[in-house]
């Protein structure tokens, strides 16, 4: 049960990294960040044919970070920024992880310092 | 797909000692179980083969009692100045993750600046590696997520 909760959760962290992975798609959502778009309006600033930018929209789609939305013959599309909260935090151990060890080492070697300058005070 | 990711990570910390000095403590095992790994993590082994195409592996024992290795090879090494290395976690997926250190001069001291490179989630094809996971939860705990 929880194994299955995990895999879950790396298919979508797969998704988002693999989504955010590409800068045509970056771009698109750098758009989005704006507001809501037409697809042919993301489409607008790419040398690239809409079928191709339909299937970066269907890897954003797919990656929960854009959601569809039918408006009569035209369909508008939405960025939905959830997903992004899950990738920082995988990213964020890390951080926290490098931060602590970079303070262990300073720590270490400022403490041996002032050890080797009181006992050389002629130094 | 689970091939295509570039996620980076830049921390810098500001040592109060040389740069020779600092490259000493990063690289050598005896020092590097020393203080290796954030408050709550203990060193519990080091192996240090400098040199270009040489490994590392350092045993970062988490407070659960459950121990993570990061292991590498040696890329570039610049003493005292830089290193470049691979970086994996064991038990865990075979990542392509890079780690550059840079040990810069300055007036106070050295300026460590830390580059993590082409950080990846868990790929699917390692079901099996739970450690993966566990380590990243076990540190995460510990770290007050």
């Amino acid at each position: 049960m929880r194994s299955t909760q995990k895999r879950s959760r790396e298919a979508r962290l797969d998704a988002v990294f693999g989504a955010l992975s590409d800068g045509t798609r970056r771009r698109i959502l750098a758009r989005l960040a704006r507001g809501s778009a037409r697809v042919s309006d993301l489409a607008e600033p790419f040398a690239i044919s809409l079928p191709a930018v339909c299937k970066h929209l269907d890897v954003l789609e797919h990656a929960g970070l854009l959601r569809r939305e039918r408006d009569g013959r035209v369909s508008r599309c939405h960025l939905d920024a959830r997903p992004l909260e899950s990738a920082e935090a995988f990213i964020e151990r890390y951080r926290v992880f490098w931060s602590g060890t970079l303070e262990a080492l300073a720590l270490y070697v400022e403490k041996a310092q002032e050890l080797a300058d009181q006992n050389l005070p002629s130094r | 797909m689970s091939d295509h990711r570039d996620v980076t990570l830049v921390l810098r910390r500001l040592v109060r000692a040389s740069p020779a000095r600092v490259f000493e403590a990063w690289t050598r095992p005896d020092e590097l179980a020393r203080w290796w790994g954030p408050s709550g993590v203990e060193c519990v082994g080091a192996e240090v083969d400098l040199r270009v195409g040489g490994g590392y592996r350092l045993g970062n024992k988490l407070p659960d009692g459950q121990v993570l290795w990061i292991v590498g090879t040696f890329e570039l090494i610049e003493a005292p100045h830089k290193l470049v290395y691979s970086w994996r976690l064991e038990p865990g997926p075979d990542t392509r993750e890079r780690v550059t250190v840079q040990f810069e001069p300055r007036a106070e001291g050295t300026e460590v600046v830390v580059v993590h490179e082409r950080i990846a989630s868990a790929p699917l094809r390692d079901q099996h590696e739970q450690g993966w996971h566990g380590c990243l939860d076990g540190l995460a705990r510990l770290l007050g997520e």
